[in-house]
């Protein structure tokens, strides 16, 4: 059957047959999948799967359901800056308005006592701070906008 | 009636205190603030009081009143190093478990122990006498010595309050950023530099004292391996002083001269820089028990935490100096949730699946369990894992194999990274220094094989609701589909 191959890096469509491989559940989420008498050790919490050891981003779709919503952020001139890990906002370094070089620091961030300062991945006029002190932030959380 | 001992920490500290204390014959009370009401450590104690703050002495000391306890065990980090609280403990007649407030003043202050060591006759490197004042002060001190200096916290430990700084330029917000971490993390903002030695190793001596006089060396941990300022990897015993044993007898006086002049009694560590002609330096004195205390006990065949309860209620040391003996190699992997690709950026969040080993040779002190949200508002120390084996390579590939039966699924995590770092030659060799992780590239391998991907589709598709339904066989372990 034709199914949809989705992945971090790729999305192509093959045809896959579930039933041509014996599956081994050992416990709840994990797996042992006999290739050609060759163990493959599978950890799996929805799309995130570990095998052997490897982590990978996985999901398979059906190629009918396609419907992606092309990412309609086209708004070139704007960027936004994102948190890469969820935290705690200690200070703002940055207003509206301000123009900053690349590398400049915007805010400081806090998780698990450590303190780190997100800079600005370019140089540019600080459009918006769209967090303030004390907020907590989730990871991908937009904290600046910059134009 | 058994009496009870407080553990006035969380996570995999908790849990292994909280172990010896059971083991030792006492009842184990623990306690929480609100962000840990599920924490794994509750699961290990009878008795479980909530705190607002591992940091607050007072409700600490609160809850040591309600249960009835007649001790603390601080673990490390939060209070453990606290004169104060030292002190508080004994106004309320509670033991606590660890150095006296004296010793701890007289060393647990980075800067008051190198000046201990200095009267002690135990070579220190070279920085300032006393906390950094001001910016000037701190210029004028950096241009003396020269730069590269490293700014740390007084109180500080585990490379929180610590920057490496190359020129004056980068000093000033070294400094503050320093000053910040130490105060939310130790509550004391004092900073002091140091001038940073170039490719030292990080070589500690474990000592132990009791209260009759008897102080003993229980030889050496390498902490080279290290991110941050923060260790990742220790081993007992280091592989250089394998090569050069007369470095542990100098080494170990030296640790003994600081404690002794302290007098210092229960677990302490003296911190040695080891430069590549391996003259060694003092750097500070820990007077606490260490996260890496299992290695030492994996090859000393002492448990130190025992120790501590024994010498804490007035026991004396069960060995000698002469009864000392390390036996075979021993490794810990610190699992951090952490991402070793991006910088080790902490990665809180829900485990989604933990698979941890087990088998000859493994010890696991660990902290959480499958389903745990891990919170952003502590550490980021998952889990230590301890192997022992005859030697280096033994242990070597022992952790090898543990690290290949662990698996944690939902936050990044430094599996993967140990996995390459134990296949390094350079590792493998012992050729290390605490920059060793800046010239190691890990590059995650997460590329599937054809097979590997073949299999992992085969385990999506069992899962996965098939669009015309087959007849399902009757349900066993092993279903064909």
């Amino acid at each position: 059957m034709k199914r949809l191959l989705i992945t971090e890096h790729v999305e192509k469509e093959i045809d896959f047959d579930p039933a041509a491989h014996p599956v081994a559940e050992l416990e709840s989420g994990s797996a042992v999948v006999l290739l050609g008498g060759e163990v493959h050790r599978i950890t799996r919490a929805g799309d995130l799967i570990l095998v052997n050891g490897k982590q990978i981003r996985l999901s398979l779709a059906d190629p009918r359901d396609r419907r992606r919503n092309a990412s309609a952020n086209g708004d070139s001139g704007r960027r936004d800056v994102k948190a890469a890990m969820p935290g705690k906002v200690v200070k703002t370094l940055v207003n509206p308005g301000d123009i900053v070089e690349a590398g400049a620091g915007l805010l400081i961030l806090e998780a698990m006592k450590m303190q780190n300062e997100v800079r600005s991945p370019r140089a540019g006029r600080v459009a918006a701070v769209r967090v303030a002190v004390a907020d907590t932030v989730a990871s991908g959380q937009v904290l600046v906008t910059l134009e | 009636m058994k009496e009870k001992i407080l553990v006035a920490n969380r996570g995999e500290i908790a849990v292994r205190l909280q172990r010896g204390i059971r083991e030792a014959g006492f009842s184990p009370v623990a306690i929480f603030t609100a962000v840990d009401r599920r924490s794994h450590h509750l699961a290990h104690a009878d008795e479980a009081i909530e705190v607002d703050s591992y940091l607050n002495a007072r409700s600490i000391l609160e809850a040591v009143r309600r249960s009835g306890a007649v001790a603390i065990h601080p673990g490390y980090g939060f209070l453990s190093e606290n004169a104060e609280f030292a002190a508080l403990c004994a106004e309320a007649c509670v033991v606590f478990i660890g150095p006296t407030a004296a010793a701890i003043r007289a060393l647990g202050s980075k800067t008051a122990a190198r000046q201990a060591a200095q009267c002690a006759g135990a070579p220190i490197v070279p920085g300032t006498d006393g906390p950094v004042t001001s910016i000037e002060d701190a210029k004028r001190v950096s241009r003396i010595i020269g730069y590269p200096v490293l700014i740390k916290a007084a109180a500080g430990g585990g490379g929180k309050g610590m920057r490496l700084v190359e020129t004056e330029s980068e000093l000033e917000s070294a400094v503050r950023g320093a000053a910040g971490e130490a105060a939310s993390s130790f509550g004391s903002a004092e900073v002091y530099i140091e001038k940073a030695l170039i490719q030292p190793r990080h070589i500690e001596i474990q000592v132990f004292g009791d209260n009759h006089g008897n102080l003993v060396h229980l030889g050496e941990r390498e902490c080279s391996i290290q991110r941050r300022h923060q260790k990742v990897i220790e081993e007992c015993p280091s592989p250089l002083v394998e090569r050069y044993p007369e470095m542990r007898a100098a080494m170990g006086e030296a640790a003994l001269r600081v404690a002794r002049a302290a007098g210092y009694t229960n677990a302490g560590t003296a911190e040695f820089l080891v430069d590549t002609d391996r003259n060694f330096y003092f750097l500070e004195m820990n007077t606490r028990l260490q996260v890496e205390h299992p290695v030492t006990e994996l090859v000393t065949s002492l448990d130190l935490v025992q120790m501590q309860l024994d010498v804490a209620f007035g026991g004396t040391l069960p060995v000698r100096q002469a009864d000392v003996v390390l036996r075979g190699a021993a490794i810990q992997c610190r699992l951090y949730a952490e991402d070793p690709a991006n910088e080790y950026l902490p990665s809180p969040g829900r485990i989604e699946r933990l698979r941890l080993p087990a088998g000859p040779g493994i010890r696991l002190d660990n902290g959480v369990y499958e389903g745990w949200n891990v919170p952003m508002e502590y550490d980021p120390l998952l889990a230590k894992l301890c192997v022992w084996a005859q030697d280096r390579p033994r242990a070597i590939a022992r952790m090898s194999r543990a690290l290949r039966e662990t698996e944690i699924l939902g936050i990044a995590n430094n599996v993967g990274f140990f996995r390459q770092l134990l296949a390094d030659a350079r590792f493998q060799a012992g050729d290390l220094h605490t920059g060793f992780l800046k010239e190691f590239h890990y590059v995650p391998n997460n590329d599937l094989s054809d097979a590997e991907l073949e299999a992992a589709l085969a385990v999506l598709g069992a899962a996965a609701p098939a669009p015309n339904p087959a007849p399902v066989a009757a349900r066993s372990r092993w279903s064909q589909r």
